[in-house]
């Protein structure tokens, strides 16, 4: 590390109509060091990420790029040129190319200089050496991206942003697809790529990766920088007390429900099978249960999630409620049969953003809105409003879902699924990219649902939120549960034991 | 994580998202009528006014079925070969028994059949929308040719005028029938259950899937209305012409599709419009080659003028866009 800095945000500010987005933030990062950017939704780290990468103009301030000034007004690709890269949570590689294509799309080494002819030869070569430089050279740089699993995606983006020699990769939220196995290999590259001397913001919501590869961490909170200190000499509370701005107390694991399991079985799942990697998959879940399952991804957790609410076809297998078989053949069906499944894509799958908060409500249930088979705008509001006002969702019964934050859009796809009448909720990954306090109000809202007399199940790659959730967690591996761990064994230790122990590929 | 925040807006904004928004396309009529009477007298008499909306009509109706189906982010391009097929065959059961009534509902009939084909291949045999029905365009057009022998079929019953002919309360029949299209056809997309789920099947079909929305269902639905809604302007069409022709209704689903954007749905993106916006954009076209011909615009010059109209449509909805953010 050198003393002067790599780069430095001087009193950045940047507003909005009507609010103040970043408000006299300063940053320095010196050369080959890893710093964490944290703060909840809204607290503003993207933005100030979107006006380093020229997304955004920003209002005021000053940004130094290895003590030198640059304008005021730049666009994305002058940030690139400057040597600022981005890689975003929605990754922004065209799918249909292949990956040597991707890393160098409007940069393409040419065959004679002055006529367009890509030499492919070369580009391939080329796309080879800048993977070796991250030890990833098991990706084929002839590969479509689209035929490549998210985490390779990943590496190839990384790459892409090296050959345009950045100096600063921002990373925002790049282990929230990837397993934890995964996330390691990610910790290989950051380590790679400090070696070089790049420098590296993380934006992170999962502290316990910060602790893992971080040497600093900024925290941003409603626009101002809170807090700046060493990885060393901080630890998780102190963190999570900067961000939220008062005593925070980490997630307990909820008090034990013993009595849960004299229950009778509300939700059972029979010899569950889809004829590739799920095979004969038995379990039950009690009235009053929140079952969580875990595993790692390639587990076949939302396979499995998928065919028990009929989103995707059983090869055989039965599911009852209340001993009452339930058809699974479609999510019509299945809903009618009071099972309902929450999607881990809360865009594309969840919601329907273009329409406002009360009409995706009301979707999943148009009996209670409705009188002689016409909606009334009136009941359809006021369904709205009891959501909002229970769920605290920061917007009005007419906002478009769309125009919400992620935390909010995923609370109006929980009221959709709460006001559906279903009795068995699946939660599948229901917090991803949300922020802390708004964590702990959903996984609220999901034990509230089952001690109504429902059950739910919830599945997760964090284990934080497996322990807070649970009353009992299975574990899964390659489309079997490999392990129970009922009420009183659950911990932190153990299920982190029993899912980094279950193995993330079986051929090895 | 994301940086939407709610901006209030100010009561500039709300007028001027209004202006541009649901009562934009009310103004631009209003701008559009205004001139036409200010350039000539005839054209803002009682008879000529009424004369438009029932111009109007036969595309209006096929209009409110392109609007179910452009909603649903679907597009049906075969509305015009199936009202030229249901009216045939109606047409002929018509001449046949020299009953109108049969006529009328085996045509309707005709109608719904012609449209549940499109929907059961787009939903269920999941064929693109727009090669389906590009393709059963030329189908259903083809079969009413060779069904006919290529001429029109004359001679209806003469009850069959009756509907162009006649009046309830000084306005015509065809208005009257207008009105009540409409009015279901509206409350049906705005506070039906079905009719909710055409919104959200059209903004995303996967969410609306796994919410337990039977979205192939949705899908048949607004194609079957397609086809109904067009076989019952044929009916209309046929009462003015007092013929089925195999002919009839060539590039009408051009026009009932710029009715629907000129009322501000979408062809990018389902989950967007509405039924009064479409009738006052069926309205607004028919004013527009009503009024040019009153002011002896050549036939050449009014296409010239129709897709200006078109375009400008479409600059409207972007600038509402914009201003709605």
């Amino acid at each position: 590390m050198t003393n002067t800095p790599l780069l430095e945000l001087k009193s950045i500010r940047k507003v909005f109509p009507g609010v103040i987005a970043l408000d006299d933030v300063s940053l320095t990062i010196y050369e080959g060091e890893v710093v964490a950017l944290l703060g909840e939704n809204g607290a503003g780290k993207s933005t100030l990420m979107k006006v380093l990468s020229g997304a955004y103009q920003r209002d005021g301030g000053e940004i130094y790029i290895s003590s030198k000034q640059i304008p005021k007004h730049y666009t994305p690709r002058e940030a690139k040129e400057l040597g600022i890269g981005i890689i975003y949570q929605e990754l922004s590689l065209v799918s249909e190319l292949s990956v040597a294509e991707n890393i160098f799309l409007t940069r393409e080494p040419r065959k004679v200089k002055s006529i367009n002819l890509v030499d492919y030869k070369k580009m391939f070569q080329l796309a080879k050496e800048q993977l070796e430089k991250l030890d990833v050279s098991y990706i084929d740089v002839k590969a479509k991206i689209g035929s490549l699993p998210l985490p390779e995606r990943q590496m190839v983006e990384i790459a892409k942003a090296l050959s345009q020699n950045c100096s600063v990769i921002i990373m925002d939220e790049p282990t929230t697809s990837l397993t934890w196995e995964e996330t390691l290999r990610l910790f290989d590259v950051i380590n790679s790529l400090k070696k070089q001397g790049v420098a590296v913001i993380y934006i992170s919501h999962r502290l316990a990766e910060i602790f893992e590869i971080c040497d600093r961490a900024t925290v941003m909170r409603d626009g101002k920088v809170v807090g700046d200190c060493k990885i060393s000499e901080t630890n998780q509370q102190k963190i999570i007390s900067m961000m939220t701005g008062r005593n925070f107390t980490l997630t307990q694991r909820a008090e034990s429900k013993s009595e849960i399991q004299d229950n009778k079985i509300l939700f059972s799942a029979q010899k569950i099978s889809d004829g590739k990697m799920i095979k004969n998959v038995t379990f039950d879940v009690h009235q009053g249960e929140v079952l969580g399952i875990g595993g790692l991804i390639g587990a076949q957790r939302t396979e499995l999630m998928r065919i028990i609410s009929g989103v995707d076809k059983a090869k055989s297998g039965k599911v009852f409620i209340d001993g009452q078989e339930v058809n699974i053949s479609s999510p019509v069906k299945a809903t009618k049969g009071m099972i309902g499944y929450l999607s881990e894509n809360r865009k594309e799958e969840g919601l329907n953003l273009g329409l406002t908060i009360s009409e995706n409500i009301i979707l999943s249930n148009f009996g209670d809105v409705s009188d002689v088979g016409l909606v009334k705008k009136k009941k359809v509001s006021e369904t709205g409003n009891k959501y909002i006002s229970s769920l605290k969702i920061k917007g009005r019964a007419g906002t478009i879902v769309g125009n919400l934050s992620g935390g909010n859009q995923q609370k109006v796809a929980i009221s959709k699924w709460l006001n559906s009448g279903c009795r068995v909720l699946i939660f599948d990954e229901p917090t991803r990219g949300i922020d802390v306090a708004a964590k702990t109000e959903i996984h609220d809202l999901i034990r509230e649902f089952s001690q109504r007399g429902n059950a739910a199940i919830v599945v997760s790659s964090e284990v934080n939120e497996l322990v807070a959730v649970s009353d009992r967690i299975l574990v899964m591996s390659h489309g079997e549960i490999v392990s129970e761990i009922f009420d009183c064994e659950i911990s932190q230790d153990r299920v982190m034991y029993d899912v980094t122990s279950s193995g993330g590929k079986k051929h090895e | 994580m994301s940086e939407n925040r709610v901006k209030l807006a100010s009561p500039i904004d709300f007028i001027r998202h209004q202006l541009l928004g649901k009562l934009g396309i009310v103004f631009g009529l209003a701008i559009l009528v205004f001139s036409f009477a200010m350039m000539s007298p005839v054209f803002i008499s009682s008879g000529n006014l009424s004369n438009i909306l029932v111009q109007s009509a036969v595309n209006a109706i096929i209009a409110a079925g392109m609007t179910f189906v452009v909603i649903c982010g679907q597009i049906d391009l075969s509305v015009g070969a199936t009202l030229a097929l249901s009216t045939c065959i109606g047409a002929k059961v018509m001449v046949k028994t020299g009953n109108v009534m049969l006529g009328v509902v085996v045509t309707l009939a005709a109608g719904i059949v012609l449209g549940v084909i499109n929907g059961v291949i787009v939903a269920y045999i999941d064929f693109p929308p727009f090669i389906t029905t590009l393709s059963t365009m030329w189908l259903f057009r083809g079969v009413a040719y060779v069904y006919t022998g290529g001429q029109a079929i004359t001679n209806l019953p003469d009850g069959m005028m009756s509907l162009a002919m006649n009046s309830f309360l000084r306005i015509p029949l065809i208005v009257w029938l207008l009105i009540l299209v409409y009015v279901i056809c509206h409350i049906f997309l705005s506070q039906s259950g079905a009719g909710r789920k055409i919104y959200a099947v059209g903004d995303n079909p996967e969410a609306s899937r796994l919410t337990g929305i039977n979205v192939k269902g949705v899908k048949l639905l607004v194609f079957t209305l397609s086809g109904f809604l067009a076989a019952l302007s044929g009916v209309i069409l046929m009462s003015r012409l007092n013929s089925g022709q195999p002919i009839a209704g060539q590039s009408f689903e051009m026009y009932a599709i710029a009715a629907a954007v000129i009322g501000g749905a979408s062809l990018t993106k389902g989950g967007i419009g509405n039924m009064p916006g479409t009738i006052i954009g069926a309205v607004f076209i028919a004013t527009l080659q009503n009024g040019l011909t009153i002011l002896n615009v050549s036939s050449f010059w009014q296409q010239v003028f129709m897709g200006i109209v078109v375009l400008f449509a479409i600059g409207l909805d972007k600038l509402r866009k914009r201003a709605s953010f």
